[in-house]
């Protein structure tokens, strides 16, 4: 049972009356003393010092009382003095209206609208969502801390019986709107969205703050048991269950709607959905909000985005191209295969969730991706795959993690076995290079980036590091002063690296050593 | 070898002035309490601070006691509440201003009364009216309980409100430095009382609270009510910041009033010995108790 008692708090509370309403308390709550306490404060206007004393000396026998619908004034009050550190205290929430108000997003447990230039309201649909508010307010805030840049909202308020967090997005548009009113401005959003979806895969979260993923879709593939041919269904479970444990953030909802651009700067919204885990999982999310969901009624992305399916078709396929580093048709709908895995899976759940089994049309929908997904189970033997960028600290620990990385990107291409021991021969090499000299000083970060050609014959790997400016290919060594022991880079390593690659450039570019090879495979 | 002083309270009222404990049961409830130190601080009122010092004169006990006294001030910059400990036993400035407040107390009940007769027909017996004036310091509480009784008003409150309050009666009010001052050349010590409260109904923290204290230094103000019943850590920090700010004395109190409020004797937020304020032991040592 989770019921409580519940008093009102009327009027001014102040010396003249503070005694009394402490006894009319004492009084009223007389063989409820085991129930929660609930002061309601809708109805209080002030309260003095007798006033907080009452609050004071009430908290001694109702350790875990809370007082709610406190106006702004009395939160002010307590605040000040500390009453808020001492016991849950809850601001009543002002009351706005949407009426007439654009709709410029919906999600899966709201709608957001824009109030005026400069302010949205992300409304809830459950009306006990201050919950899922308080939620998403700590995860935004935790990924602010972690370098995502995101809006944080600066008050919760009431929306009819609804809750709903306000934001301040100064003149903000979102990517969804300028895909569908500036076409040609596609390249541009192409590259930031994948900038941004980078950081946030790049991003560690610390152990515990946010769910893990992996669990959530194994959740998903249980609920299909009975709903999925008995092999299909045991292939699933093994492809889910084999994604390695993975500590980096994914957002979990990251279309179009949810990028901002404010005032030229790229921000992430509605971060509820923020998770721990593999990348996989984000793509298949972001293959249904692109394709999944209107893929038997295009009309859907029109609805849902603004713009038409075959703009959303080729926007995700670049998307793909430039997360994969490649614009390798085989290498794109292979993962593209892995995406609809696990997005076909959600479908389905969600289908029979909504009813889907006992309507003419759900049953249709059903079906289709049924069918979908048992033939995809049919032919992929792996939800991993590599992304073309690849960050790790400069640690000769996490060599084997680089070569790891190289192998994850070559799978499914002609390389042969000596092909690859030769690139792991390079970067090994540079690898090691880069920690011994590059960072010999102070330590930092490598970022990998690997690329196919478009016939995905040819591999590039490059290697991007912020350590100290030194071009490996140059024959002389810059730093006489050292002995031959420091010296990092042997004659013979660069020379078999020289050797192996069948371009070999080095830059230094915006303070980075950028080294890159390229192998035909 | 210095007493050990677990439990203090330097802030307690008996029904010489506004609590409903005599001063006999207040002795009996300390000592039940196993409060090692403690003072009597009625409002504008030394008799009931003597009485236990005679108890204990007659009965040596290891029990220690401060005299003391809380005296309600105000002036064209607010409202105060100065205590007073360890004044002189007889004579001494601080004994005639209270006994010069008592008697304008004493004209202002006569004058109350007159008013609720001629404003509302309310009269009293004559018994209850020497009651009332027998009372050491008789006020608009103990007419209104005792328009109550008569069924003149319903609650306190509303004897308040509706009859009370109509009229209101030139305080003649204590300026707080004649209040430091009196304390002060009676030989005592003048502490600001529950400071964040000011007067008891107030909130007063930030520069507003340390302008306050910086304006009643200059009249001799020696210390700061920091530890008190109704504090919150936060508000208790903030004093005790004050207080070492300025180096002034730091006591602790429950401002106990009887089954008036409901503050428990010896309840006065002070931490254990070790994790007290250097301004309070400072204070035990001005007074002579360490």
């Amino acid at each position: 049972m989770n019921s409580s008692f519940v008093i009102p708090l009327e009027g001014r509370i102040d010396s003249n009356n503070a005694s009394e309403v402490e006894k009319n308390i004492d009084q009223l709550r007389k063989g409820k003393e085991s129930l929660p306490l609930i002061l309601d404060a809708s109805g209080l206007e002030y309260i003095s010092s007798a006033g907080l004393r009452v609050l004071l000396h009430l908290k001694k026998t109702a350790p875990d009382m809370t007082i709610t619908e406190v106006s702004s004034e009395v939160y002010d009050i307590l605040d000040m003095t500390g009453f808020t550190e001492m016991m849950k205290v809850e601001k009543a929430f002002r009351q706005i209206s949407i009426d007439g108000c654009e709709e410029i997003g919906r999600g899966a447990n709201g709608s957001v609208y824009r109030i005026d230039q400069d302010n949205i309201v992300k409304v809830y649909r459950d009306s006990d969502a201050l919950e899922e508010i308080r939620h998403e307010r700590e995860v935004a805030r935790l990924a602010l801390i972690l370098g995502i840049p995101t809006a944080i909202s600066y008050d919760v308020v009431r929306v009819g019986d609804s809750y709903g967090s306000v934001f301040e997005l100064l003149n903000a548009t979102s990517f969804s709107k300028i895909l569908a009113r500036e076409p040609d401005r596609m390249d541009w959003v192409v590259k930031e969205y994948i900038e941004l979806l980078r950081t946030i895969h790049g991003t560690i979260v610390p152990e515990g703050k946010l769910p893990d993923m992996k669990e959530t879709v194994r959740s998903w593939v249980l609920f299909l048991k009975d709903y999925l041919p008995e092999d299909s269904w045991q292939k699933l479970l093994s492809l889910v269950e084999a994604v390695p444990e993975d500590h980096h953030m994914i957002h979990g909802d990251y279309h179009t709607k949810n990028v901002m651009v404010q005032n030229e700067e790229v921000l992430l919204i509605d971060m509820d959905t923020l998770a721990a885990g593999h990348p996989i999982f984000e793509l298949a999310s972001m293959y249904n909000a692109f394709i999944g969901f209107s893929e038997l009624d295009p009309g859907v992305i029109v609805e849902f985005q603004g713009f038409d399916f075959a703009t959303s078709r080729l926007f995700w396929d670049r998307v793909l191209a430039e997360y994969l580093g490649t614009a390798w048709e085989k290498r794109i709908r292979d993962v593209e295969d892995k995406a609809r895995i696990i997005g076909y899976t959600r479908m389905i759940r969600r289908l029979i969730r909504r009813n889907g089994l006992h309507t003419e049309q759900g049953q249709k929908e059903i079906a289709y991706y049924k069918k979908e997904l048992v033939k995809l189970l049919e032919t992929t033997d792996t939800l991993l795959f590599a992304g073309a960028e690849f960050k790790t600290e400069a640690k000769k620990e996490h060599l084997p993690l680089v070569l790891a990385f190289i192998d994850q990107y070559l799978e499914g291409t002609d390389a042969s076995s000596k092909t690859r021991n030769q690139m792991h021969l390079i970067a090994e090499e540079i690898f090691v290079n880069i920690t011994e000299y590059a960072y010999r000083e102070k330590p930092g970060d490598v970022i990998l980036k690997m690329e196919l050609s478009e016939d995905g014959m040819k591999a590039r790997l490059t290697f991007m590091d912020q350590g100290i400016a030194y071009n490996p290919l140059e024959k002389e060594d810059p730093d006489l002063t050292l002995g031959a022991e420091e010296r990092p880079i042997g004659g013979l390593g660069i020379y078999l690296t020289r050797k192996q690659a069948d371009e070999l450039s080095y830059e230094y570019k915006n303070g980075s050593n950028v080294l890159s090879v390229i192998k035909h495979l | 070898m210095a007493p050990e002083l677990k439990n203090i309270d330097l802030h307690m009222h008996s029904n010489v002035s506004d609590g409903t404990d005599s001063p006999k049961e207040l002795l009996a409830l300390v000592k039940e309490k196993k409060i090692s130190l403690f003072s009597l601080t009625d409002h504008d009122a030394l008799n009931g601070a003597m009485e236990i010092q005679n108890h204990l004169d007659q009965f040596p006990e290891p029990l220690l006691f401060l005299r003391g006294v809380e005296l309600s001030c105000q002036d064209a910059r607010g409202k105060y509440h100065i205590l007073g400990y360890q004044y002189d036993r007889k004579g001494g400035p601080l004994h005639q201003m209270v006994q010069k407040a008592h008697d304008i107390r004493l004209e202002k009940v006569t004058a109350r009364l007159d008013f609720l007769k001629r404003e509302f027909g309310f009269s009293f017996r004559e018994e209850d009216v020497r009651a009332l004036f027998q009372n050491h310091n008789p006020g608009k509480p103990h007419i209104a309980k005792m328009m109550v009784t008569y069924g003149y008003a319903e609650s306190v409150s509303d004897a308040m409100k509706r009859f009370l309050n109509k009229k209101k009666f030139p305080n003649v009010a204590l300026p707080p430095e004649k209040a430091i001052g009196s304390i002060i050349d009676s030989g005592g010590t003048a502490i600001l009382a529950h400071p964040a409260y000011g007067d008891g109904d107030q909130l007063i923290l930030g520069e507003d609270m340390d302008q306050r204290i910086r304006y009643l230094m200059d009249f001799g103000l020696q210390g700061m009510e920091c530890y008190y019943s109704s504090f919150t850590p936060r508000i208790i920090e903030e004093m005790l910041d004050l207080a070492g700010k300025y180096q002034l004395f730091v006591t602790a109190g429950s401002d106990y009033h009887g089954s008036n409020k409901l503050v428990c004797l010896g309840d006065t937020n002070l931490p254990a010995p070790q994790d007290r304020a250097p301004g309070f032991h400072a204070f035990l040592k001005a007074v002579q108790v360490i």
